[in-house]
């Protein structure tokens, strides 16, 4: 672990034995930095991972090498700008890399989405009384018959990402964002009825 | 319904409506849709279906995955763990010092070339074989996408005082028949592998299939008792308080080689009788 001192005492250490005081103090600061971050950002990782498909024990380790890599981006000196975007980034990758060794496919049919977006939209009646977890129901079958790249824009955009974020995360397109998450939404409110 | 194509023309379409909720427009035509949407009911009730879609959406978002996630205690100690280890390698930033030393990249390249020739030239010269007592059966190591290593809740204290034949059971067949159907060979002789916990029982390992691995018998060199020599090492040092419990899980289920010479302080396994 590294050395929890106050700014002033790390100025004067610094004065006194420059190169390993400060680097063991960065260290430690970096160390802190990250542990913040992990606290801020592992739910909404891991929840955007587990709807990736992986098992909550590949989401925990996924989430793990994520902060670990960015301790050593920090410890580098790399760029501090927009770090959420960047553990999401991270995160996707290593989902997806993990994701394709565990050879999971997750490639549905035309027709299973057909399935499903039938079975989501059932219009039911006006008198026809549904209850809240029916609702959740079909909302939940509507988006997962929703293509996998209109999926994870809605689940980065729920995280709280702006477009320009889920468009670097996906290595798509600001407009794209725009018209992927206008359709499912629109989806979403026709399965509900809206 | 949200509105669709029609009256576009009068009415704000659907992903204008959406980037406006979203913050996403310019300033000046986020003025003209509000100025709109105070003008116009239709327009006014499609926005707020869209937002209550929305919350529908992110309610349902949570509800899914939360429930999944454990706290993060465990894990944020795991990951402090692994910074401190981390920290404690030199960097590998020597390519990144060359070039601030000025190296430029062709002088860089040429520098690289010739110790890759004299590194070829010195293999050329010794025999291989001489070489070979630090390589590793590839068949030794699990593969880590199949066999990441699983543990359960367990403390230092129940660690150390359970005896290491209370916590080992015998792999079921049909676990075991899972394991090797994973690693691709279901039609392997009973004789020919022991299914191997990779993180042993004595250090939190659960019998579980991503704790498993078929380990093959004909493995010379790292067999299944050096590792067993590993986690004896490793269990007294978590159990007389040298190293922590989730460091040495780590360690195992990483590269329980490269723990057996770092902990060990050899290249090669110790003869067992020491």
């Amino acid at each position: 672990m590294g050395l929890n001192m106050p700014p002033s005492s790390y100025e004067d250490a610094s004065l006194a034995a420059p190169s390993a005081v400060r680097s063991k103090t960065k260290s430690s600061r970096i160390e802190d930095e990250v542990m913040e971050l992990f606290d801020e950002f592992r739910n909404p990782l891991m929840r955007y991972s587990l709807s990736m498909g992986l098992t909550l024990h590949d989401a925990e380790e996924v989430i793990q090498e994520v902060f670990m890599a960015l301790f050593r981006h920090l410890q580098l000196d790399r760029s501090r700008k927009n770090l959420r975007g960047w553990l999401f980034r991270v995160t996707h990758n290593l989902a997806l890399k993990l994701r394709f060794a565990n050879q999971i496919s997750f490639q549905r049919t035309a027709g299973d989405a057909s399935l499903a977006e039938k079975h989501a939209d059932p219009a039911p009646g006006p008198e026809e009384q549904i209850s809240a977890a029916q609702r959740s129901d079909r909302l939940q079958a509507v988006v997962r018959a929703l293509p996998e790249s209109d999926q994870r824009c809605l689940r980065l955009r729920a995280e709280g990402l702006r477009y320009r974020e889920i468009a670097q995360v996906l290595g798509m397109s600001l407009g794209a964002v725009s018209v992927s998450l206008t359709r499912s939404l629109a989806r979403l409110a026709r399965a509900d009825g809206r | 319904m949200l509105h669709r194509n029609s009256d576009v023309s009068r009415h704000i379409p659907d992903e204008e409506l959406l980037r406006s909720a979203d913050g996403e427009l310019s300033f000046q035509r986020a003025g003209q849709v509000e100025a709109h949407l105070q003008a116009c009911w239709e327009c006014r009730a499609r926005m707020e279906k869209l937002q209550s879609t929305i919350a529908d959406f992110v309610r349902d978002h949570h509800a899914d995955f939360d429930e999944q996630i454990p706290p993060g205690a465990g894990p944020g100690a795991l990951l402090r763990a692994r910074l401190a280890e981390l920290d404690s390698e030199p960097p590998m930033v020597w390519w990144k010092r060359a070039f601030q030393l000025r190296l430029h990249f062709p002088r860089f390249a040429i520098v690289c070339l010739l110790i890759a020739m004299a590194v070829g030239l010195l293999l050329l010269r010794y025999d291989l074989r001489n070489l070979s007592f630090g390589s590793v059966d590839p068949a030794a190591a699990p593969n880590r996408n199949l066999t990441p290593g699983a543990t359960r809740q367990v403390t230092v204290t129940e660690v150390c005082s359970v005896p290491q034949e209370e916590v080992v059971g015998n792999v079921s067949i049909s676990l075991r028949q899972k394991v090797l159907q994973e690693y691709g060979i279901g039609n392997a002789r009973p004789e020919d592998y022991e299914i191997d916990y990779l993180i042993a029982p004595r250090l939190g390992g659960v019998e579980d299939i991503r704790n498993l691995w078929p380990e093959p018998y004909r493995t010379r060199m790292w067999n299944a008792h050096i590792k067993d020599a590993l986690e004896e090492r490793l269990h007294e040092m978590v159990c007389s308080g040298q190293l922590d419990l989730p460091t040495a899980q780590h360690e195992i289920a990483s590269d329980w080689i490269a723990a057996y010479k770092k902990y060990f302080h050899t290249n090669k396994p110790l003869p067992l009788s020491s």
